[in-house]
């Protein structure tokens, strides 16, 4: 028998379902069939008239249809007020719905940042949340308890948008039966487990503290230009995006989108320093021996790495 | 579905009902009044808010530039190209050539993968709906657009994920990267990336000519009239069973060159900005844009001048202001009073020179004089015309795509650094692929100000303004037949026709397409 999904977006841009359709081996295609996936619903893709929708979700919440795999996109709108009238469907909040839904559901999945941790306009006046989380902390709209049929809590797929990769596998796994352990962000540490520094084309200029204060260069952006990459675990650098590149190989800090506080209340785009030295070091990592070593890394810098005639 | 039936005394049918019409990127809700089968009367409503403009107030001077593309996933791009055009003009900076070819390039992919999705992925979905069953064209809809099934559907989805991959390459993720910035690009391309990207358009074209047009671009640019159109659907079979040819079949069988008027005013910020000494031709003479922008109403076409634009809000859920603002006066204080007011909709009303006007692919085509659609349009514009104006864009972006790519030089300049950007006032307008979409910035002290978006589906579907003067789309609504209330395959016609994307429509939207017939 068929698994079923329904797709739900709230507050968010629909970069998810972009991101999901740029999928390849396999393509959102082929995953519903090698899966054998039916899509009960996605608001993107669906042509189910309004009445098939309606008697749908009548049969979900009556338990008298199946529904293997609820996805959350987008940030859970509670505003103004408590409310959640800023996102409203048909007149009635759509939080409602996803917690009713979330209710019936064998795993729930929060796919991208704002869904897993609130994202924009966690911060904003719409009051948003994430489906189990707030920022860093467990609750979020559904609570700290929230257990889906199978037992899982929600599992958080975050990054703005989460990669194609990231959905595909992990709902490949949830529906055959396979373990994904998670951190402690509920996010599976296959992909979450690696910082998005590992696999930049820059690491030799990070290496020996080769520095960019501006754009259009070729050395590391960690040092002033705001670069997250030793500081936010995600794939990108591994799996690539569009299986091209990625924003640090083209000269582009990561911004951190997979972090609970994405984004970040302080300015893009800059490093807040310490004398010279990132107020955030990589995760781990003792302010002293990384003085000692940054220090010396500098002084060991071959000139190739210096003069950026190293490409990236 | 709630049906109820209309007083007895009254003569015309007349029924409540709501119906989502899904396939818009956000949420939406239409209600139309129904007058004889007809729609009489119309109101666009976005019934979402995320208050995107707010959150900007007070960060860092380039936070625009990582916020604002996360405005639309389908539209990342546009929105970091306006934003890094604001940022350039308070710096006052021009980006070197090449730095404007990137950008151009990577907006260009996006415009090829969203025109063609929208169009099959989205628009001619509908064509499978059931209220064409009977129809001789059915079945072959369905073989083709059926959801997830289609063979054109998958093909889209195939051929659409390659071409963004231009934009991985040059800005290193699509969608939502941030890699323009005040002063130009942060990557420098290598010889090995351009013709990467050079591979991926020729493929693309190649797709496009054989399946979507069934015949070459040079061929199709010779289309130039209505008779040429009628003459080349005719020719041959390729042109006839191409997804152009069908759609086109499958459109005038149905009458959708008859349903969709509008206002007749057409609104384009200007397409692609030609970069210094390239030998890519605008279409319309202008020296600035491939494109140049423009206001039309009806033949008469005036230069856009960005002071003209405004924004009402007296029927949008937010704070009274009298009549219009300019964006760089403007504001958005939410002010939600539900249905007791006449505010209906958390979308403002652009206007210009406080007239409503459409914006996208028809409006370039009408603004830039384009020798088909100003034929097409005497009969004033249609669901057939907009829609087609989408689907043969394509055409006219890739030839300078191609010419551009060849004119980049490798490792060469792509970035003009900018002075610290602490004070000052700037915008940035393009082009969007649903038509003109700006941002107002002001900066202080380092931090923004002020923070204003106008995108292409505040224009399209904006509720009445301060005159009680419908959107376009409400307006394109009027007259429309209903031919069953309870699958109103008519109206989705009609507003998809107009590429809605309400995520975009920052100060609102997203959800389901209702459509509530009210009792007259």
């Amino acid at each position: 028998m068929a698994a079923t999904l329904y797709w739900i977006q709230c507050g968010g841009c629909g970069g998810d379902t972009i991101s999901l359709l740029g999928a390849d081996s396999p393509d959102i295609v082929e995953l519903l069939t090698l899966l054998d996936i039916e899509i009960l619903w996605h608001p993107s893709i669906s042509n189910n008239t309004h009445s098939q929708h309606q008697d749908l979700l009548e049969r979900i919440l009556a338990g008298r249809q199946n529904l293997d795999v609820l996805c959350v996109e987008g940030t859970i709108i509670r505003g103004p007020g408590g409310t959640g009238m800023y996102d409203a469907i048909a007149g009635r909040p759509k939080k409602d719905l996803v917690a009713s839904l979330a209710s019936q559901a064998r795993f729930v999945v929060a796919v991208g940042t704002c869904a897993s941790f609130g994202g924009i306009g966690a911060d904003g006046a719409v009051e948003a949340c994430g489906v189990q989380f707030l920022k860093w902390e467990k609750g979020g709209f559904l609570g700290a308890e929230f257990t889906a049929r199978s037992g899982l809590p929600v599992v958080n797929l975050p990054g703005c948008p989460c990669h194609s990769d990231v959905i595909v596998s992990t709902l490949t796994a949830l529906l055959g039966g396979q373990s994904i352990p998670l951190s402690k962000y509920n996010t599976p540490l296959i992909w979450y487990g690696l910082l998005v520094h590992q696999g930049c084309t820059r690491n030799e200029y990070h290496e020996y503290r080769v520095e960019d204060q501006g754009f259009g260069e070729k050395g590391c952006l960690f040092f002033h230009m705001g670069c997250h990459g030793p500081l936010a675990y995600g794939p990108c650098n591994k799996v690539l995006w569009n299986r091209r590149s990625s924003k640090t190989r083209v000269g582009v800090p990561c911004f951190g989108c997979t972090r609970p506080d994405f984004p970040q209340a302080y300015p893009f785009y800059y490093t807040r320093n310490i004398e010279g030295i990132p107020k955030q070091l990589p995760d781990g990592v003792d302010r002293a021996h990384y003085l000692a070593y940054k220090g010396m890394a500098a002084a060991a810098a071959p000139d190739r790495l210096k003069d950026r005639r190293t490409r990236v | 579905m709630t049906a109820t039936l209309n007083h007895p005394a009254k003569r015309s049918v007349t029924r409540t009902l709501d119906i989502p019409l899904n396939r818009v990127e956000g949420d939406l809700s239409i209600r139309v009044e129904l007058d004889s089968g007809r729609v009489s009367e119309a109101w666009s409503s976005g019934t979402m808010y995320r208050g995107i403009e707010n959150i900007l107030l007070g960060r860092g001077p380039l936070d625009g530039l990582v916020i604002t593309p996360r405005i639309c996933g389908i539209c990342s791009t546009a929105h970091l190209t306006a934003a890094s055009k604001a940022l350039d003009s308070i710096s006052g900076i021009q980006p070197p050539p090449d730095a404007i070819r990137v950008r151009n390039l990577a907006l260009m992919a996006e415009l090829l993968q969203s025109d063609v999705r929208q169009t099959f992925l989205t628009f001619a979905a509908d064509f499978t709906n059931g209220a064409y069953q009977r129809h001789p064209l059915h079945e072959e809809a369905l073989r083709r657009y059926a959801p997830m099934k289609g063979e054109t559907a998958i093909d889209v989805i195939r051929q659409t994920r390659k071409i963004v991959e231009i934009v991985a390459i040059l800005g290193g993720q699509w969608p939502h990267s941030s890699y323009m910035v005040p002063g130009g690009v942060a990557g420098v391309p290598s010889l090995a990336d351009l013709l990467q990207c050079q591979h991926l358009l020729a493929g693309y074209r190649a797709w496009y000519e054989r399946r979507i047009l069934g015949c070459s671009i040079d061929r199709w640019g010779e289309v130039r009239s209505g008779a040429d159109l009628d003459n080349w659907l005719h020719e041959c079979a390729a042109h006839r069973d191409s997804d152009l040819g069908f759609f086109i079949r499958f459109a005038r069988q149905n009458g959708l060159d008859r349903i969709g008027g509008g206002h007749g005013n057409f609104i384009s910020f200007g397409l692609l900005d030609l970069p210094p000494g390239t030998e890519v031709r605008s279409r319309n003479g202008s020296t600035t844009h491939l494109m140049g922008g423009g206001f039309a109403r009806g033949a008469h076409i005036t230069p856009f001048d960005p002071a003209n634009v405004t924004e009402h809000v007296a029927h949008s859920w937010y704070v009274d202001y009298p009549a219009g603002r300019h964006p760089f006066e403007g504001e958005t204080r939410p002010y939600a009073t539900g249905e007791e007011s006449q505010k209906y909709s958390w979308a403002k009303a652009p206007r210009y020179a406080d007239l409503p006007a459409e914006t996208g692919p028809l409006a370039e085509m009408v603004v830039s004089r384009n020798p088909l659609f100003a034929d097409l349009l005497t009969s004033g514009p249609s669901v057939l015309t907009r829609q087609l104006a989408r689907l043969v864009r394509p055409a006219e972006l890739m030839p300078a795509m191609q010419q551009w790519l060849s004119e980049i030089c490798p490792d060469g300049t792509f970035y003009d650094p900018a002075s610290a950007i602490t004070e000052g006032e700037g915008f940035g307008t393009v082009d969007a692929a649903r038509g003109a979409l700006g941002h107002w910035v002001r900066i202080e002290g380092g931090s923004i100000q002020r923070y204003q978006i106008i995108t292409p589906t505040a224009w399209n579907g904006s509720p009445r303004d301060s005159g009680h003067v419908r959107g376009p789309w409400e307006e394109a609504l009027i007259g429309t037949p209903v031919a069953d209330p309870e699958n109103p395959v008519e109206v989705g016609h009609v507003v998809r026709s107009f590429d809605p994307c309400l995520v975009c429509t920052v100060h609102a939207l997203r959800g389901r397409c209702s459509l509530a017939c009210r009792d007259l």
